[in-house]
């Protein structure tokens, strides 16, 4: 074959081969059709799994609702039993959550300035015994809640008892303040004889039990009877006063 | 003279050869219409599929929702038995 020819052989070999790379781009009838049957089918199974799908969210959702309804039944029957209703259950949520506050911001208080709003501490207690009086209390909702509370108007009141009394000396002349007047009071000891608790409980204000000042602050120990190292140091006060 | 008319009958030959090669492989593929249909079918199948995992969910979400609902219900109901034994002392 000469040149000429092997020219032409080349080229149309070239125009074949441009021609077949062309034609594998494109997708064959067979092919199309394969594709059509396979996405028809998926299209198919998808439909009927979506139509399945739906029927049961709209049951789920009627199903859902309903258990609404039959909570709502539950509920005004529960506050039925103790003679009450929905509305006053909910009024009686808010004072339990107005209470449940207040003895949150009394707990947060220093010891000092719990003495000085023991007040508000005692009409939360009666607040908290009102609330147990209403039968609405009976409600575990609000049983657990009134129990909690109660031991955080305990525990207030035991910090306000664990309290070391402060009494501030008046003048001889218009309180007739002493050591002997001051353990009578009522609020202090009730007992005079109790005196040398308040002497031994603030030796670092009181040298000599027969004088104090005018505006001297007082530690008040607790306590109904003189421990032994009161009586000791009482008995040497009258030993001594025997003695001149 | 006989040269070239072989040349160019053996080039005539080879050309129409590829040329009905390449004929018959575009007339074999589908035209723009059934194209189209494909297409129109894989994006019918693309939206089904975002159709079936949105109500997955929603089935999902709802199964939840009433599992809650059901043990609230049970709670309801023992409360009542617990109230009537506390009015019963």
């Amino acid at each position: 074959m000469n040149l000429k020819s092997t020219y032409f052989v080349l080229a149309a070999l070239l125009v074949f081969a441009v021609g077949s790379a062309a034609a594998q781009d494109k997708m064959t009838k067979d092919q199309w059709q394969q594709e059509i049957t396979k996405y028809t089918q998926m299209r198919d199974d998808l439909s009927a799994k979506a139509k399945a799908l739906g029927t049961d969210v709209t049951s789920m959702q009627a199903q859902s609702s309903q258990l609404d309804a039959d909570y709502q039944k539950c509920m005004d029957a529960l506050y039925a039993l103790v003679g009450s209703d929905a509305t006053k259950a909910a009024a009686y949520r808010s004072d339990i959550e107005a209470a449940e506050n207040k003895a949150n911001e009394l707990s947060r208080l220093s010891d000092a300035d719990l003495v000085a709003r023991s007040s508000e501490v005692n009409d939360l207690a009666a607040n908290v015994k009102s609330l147990w009086e209403n039968k609405l209390s009976l409600i575990p909702e609000f049983w657990d809640r009134l129990t909690a509370l109660n031991e955080k108007v305990k525990s207030l009141q035991a910090t306000l008892a664990n309290q070391v009394k402060v009494y501030t000396v008046g003048t001889w002349a218009k309180d007739r303040d002493c050591l002997w007047n001051i353990s009578k009071k009522k609020d202090i000891y009730d007992n005079a004889w109790l005196w040398p608790k308040i002497w031994q409980g603030n030796r670092d204000q009181i040298k000599d039990p027969d004088i104090i000042h005018h505006g001297q602050k007082l530690k008040i120990p607790k306590g109904n009877e003189l421990n032994a190292e009161e009586k000791s140091a009482a008995k040497k006060y009258y030993a001594k006063k025997a003695a001149k | 003279m006989l040269k070239i008319h072989r040349t160019v009958t053996a080039g005539a030959l080879a050309i129409l050869f590829s040329g009905s090669l390449v004929l018959v492989g575009c007339s074999s593929s589908p035209d723009d219409a059934q194209m189209k249909q494909l297409n129109d079918l894989k994006d019918e199948v693309t939206s089904l599929q975002k159709d079936v995992a949105a109500k997955e969910d929603q089935k999902s979400t709802l199964e939840k929702e009433i599992a809650d609902k059901n043990a609230k219900m049970k709670k309801c109901n023992d409360d009542q038995a617990i109230v009537k034994q506390r009015l019963a002392k």
